[in-house]
């Protein structure tokens, strides 16, 4: 499996508050890659050593095959970013931001980009520092999408929009990604929003990634099970306990990773009798993830 | 890319612009009232060029603020950023910058350019006394070399960050007070004068902003 990003053992630190230690990353060519991560844990911050715009301690990245920082120019001349905060020029009317964007980028297609301005409904003429928050996302996605990038690099790109705008942005970007085949990274802290349109998921908090795996493993994989006669220690099992609770009756309630069918046999085997099996939702595996990764004695 | 970039500084900075065009263009005719033909001796002359030449401090003055002013505009959409989006443009660091500072100083050319033809309307309307010489294309010459340099170092340090910006003004501060310590001690160590001129008398880069600053001279 080729990857469009590749990160290992990375290093980065800004001020005593805040490092990112060991990161290692690989987002494979063609996926829509959802990276997960509650406010503060170095999604945004990840995202820019990515793009070569902070340079990190060390560590190796390599993005569309090139080694960033070295190579950062010719890979963002195949990127398309959207980063968290607007930082487009705020005096520049539509048209001259799209002018000024489109001069940087060879691969620029003008007619989707004109076709795009009718589809988001945003005003040629309008100043970008009056438009409203929903208005400037679209013209960032609409950047990002124009330039007919290999790999889309989104940073909350939804946040703070309204549902209406959220879907026609959500459809922009799924549309280009059929026609295009284009690696798509995503980073978002609206679990739902990536459940629908992720193969991948990576999780991190406080500058590590927790975990990364297809989206399918991590939704199938997450359970709670309900337990009788829990047995005191939990011992070698075939599966990761994330968490584990009384509950009424003296039995007890299981967070799991890497459960499969068969893995049933391990309770009989320590005496204990498996009562329930229920699926966890992404945002209940990613808290109880989270939880753990926290907690690890709990 | 050149275009786009020198479009948004356009932009960015066309009323200020407009202000130093008519600064530019009215200093040189400003300058040259008084000055009559109708003089006969040398002290009439002397007094003449007296005054032509207290005029003369204006004109290093503005090409100063005309290279603070277009540097500062160069950087102030970019701070306000944070950069993230110049550096996501897909070229170098220092191709960004070298358009960037290309850009402004093509705008410079705006006021010397409209201060040329001021002086040269100046010139073209007063009738010069015998023995006085306009020189309307050196000043101007002159103007905007002193602008570039002018803007080539307030571009430089405002490219960097408030805390570049906090060193240099440090540095600065440190200089003076040293200066302080060593006059009141009383020690016969002259410090800051030395080091002022070598940067006022050539090669010193402000040397430029010296001398006389003369539309009309002998």
């Amino acid at each position: 499996m080729s990857h469009a990003v590749e990160i290992h053992d990375l290093h980065y630190r800004a001020g005593k508050s805040f490092e990112i230690r060991e990161l290692a990353l690989n987002v494979p060519t063609g996926s829509m890659y959802g990276f997960l991560g509650p406010n503060g844990a170095g999604k945004t911050t990840t995202i820019r050593l990515m793009l070569g715009l902070l340079r990190p301690r060390s560590g190796r990245i390599v993005v569309l095959e090139g080694e960033i920082p070295r190579e950062a120019p010719r890979v963002l001349a195949r990127t398309g970013y959207v980063p968290e905060q607007p930082h487009l020029y705020p005096s520049l009317t539509v048209a001259e931001a799209l002018r000024f964007h489109a001069a940087f980028y060879r691969t620029w297609d003008w007619k989707w980009a004109e076709e795009l301005v009718g589809a988001f409904h945003l005003d040629r003429a309008a100043v970008l520092g009056r438009l409203s928050k929903g208005e400037m996302g679209k013209l960032e996605m609409l950047l990002a999408l124009a330039q007919r990038p290999e790999l889309l690099v989104l940073d909350e790109p939804t946040d703070g929009l309204d549902p209406v705008v959220r879907r026609d942005v959500l459809t922009a970007l799924l549309e280009y990604v059929s026609q295009q085949n284009a690696t798509v990274f995503i980073s978002s802290h609206l679990v739902h929003e990536l459940e629908r349109i992720c193969d991948w998921v990576g999780v991190m908090d406080r500058g590590r990634v927790v975990v990364e795996l297809p989206m399918h493993s991590f939704k199938n994989g997450i359970k709670r099970l309900r337990i009788a006669n829990a047995p005191t220690l939990a011992g070698d099992t075939p599966f990761v306990v994330l968490a584990r609770e009384q509950t009424d009756g003296g039995a007890e309630t299981w967070v799991v990773r890497g459960w499969q069918a068969p893995m049933h046999q391990y309770f009989e085997g320590v005496g204990a009798s498996l009562r329930d099996v229920v699926d966890l939702d992404l945002e209940e595996g990613f808290v109880e993830l989270l939880r753990t990764f926290r907690e690890p004695t709990r | 890319m050149f275009k786009a970039i020198l479009y948004t500084q356009w932009k960015w900075s066309r009323l200020p612009l407009l202000l130093m065009v008519f600064a530019g263009f009215a200093l040189p005719l400003v300058s040259a009232q008084g000055v009559e033909s109708a003089v006969h001796d040398y002290w009439q002359t002397e007094d003449m060029l007296s005054s032509l030449q207290s005029w003369g401090l204006v004109y290093p003055l503005l090409a100063a603020a005309v290279g603070l002013g277009l540097a500062l505009i160069s950087w102030s959409a970019d701070h306000r950023g944070k950069h993230i989006y110049a550096l996501s443009l897909p070229i170098p660091r220092w191709n960004y910058v070298l358009l960037r500072f290309s850009a402004g100083a093509c705008l410079l050319a705006v006021p010397a350019l409209t201060l040329w033809v001021g002086a040269l309307v100046a010139t073209a309307a007063t009738a010069l006394p015998a023995g006085l010489q306009a020189y309307p294309t050196i000043l101007a010459l002159r103007f905007g070399l002193a602008a570039f340099v002018a803007y080539s170092i307030f571009f430089a340090v405002s490219a960097g960050t408030n805390k570049t910006a906090g060193y240099v003004l440090a540095i600065l501060g440190a200089v003076v007070v040293v200066q302080v310590f060593i006059d009141a001690v009383g020690w016969d160590v002259p410090f800051l004068q030395p080091l002022l001129l070598r940067l006022v008398f050539w090669p010193g880069p402000f040397e430029i902003f010296t001398g006389r600053w003369m539309l009309f001279d002998v």
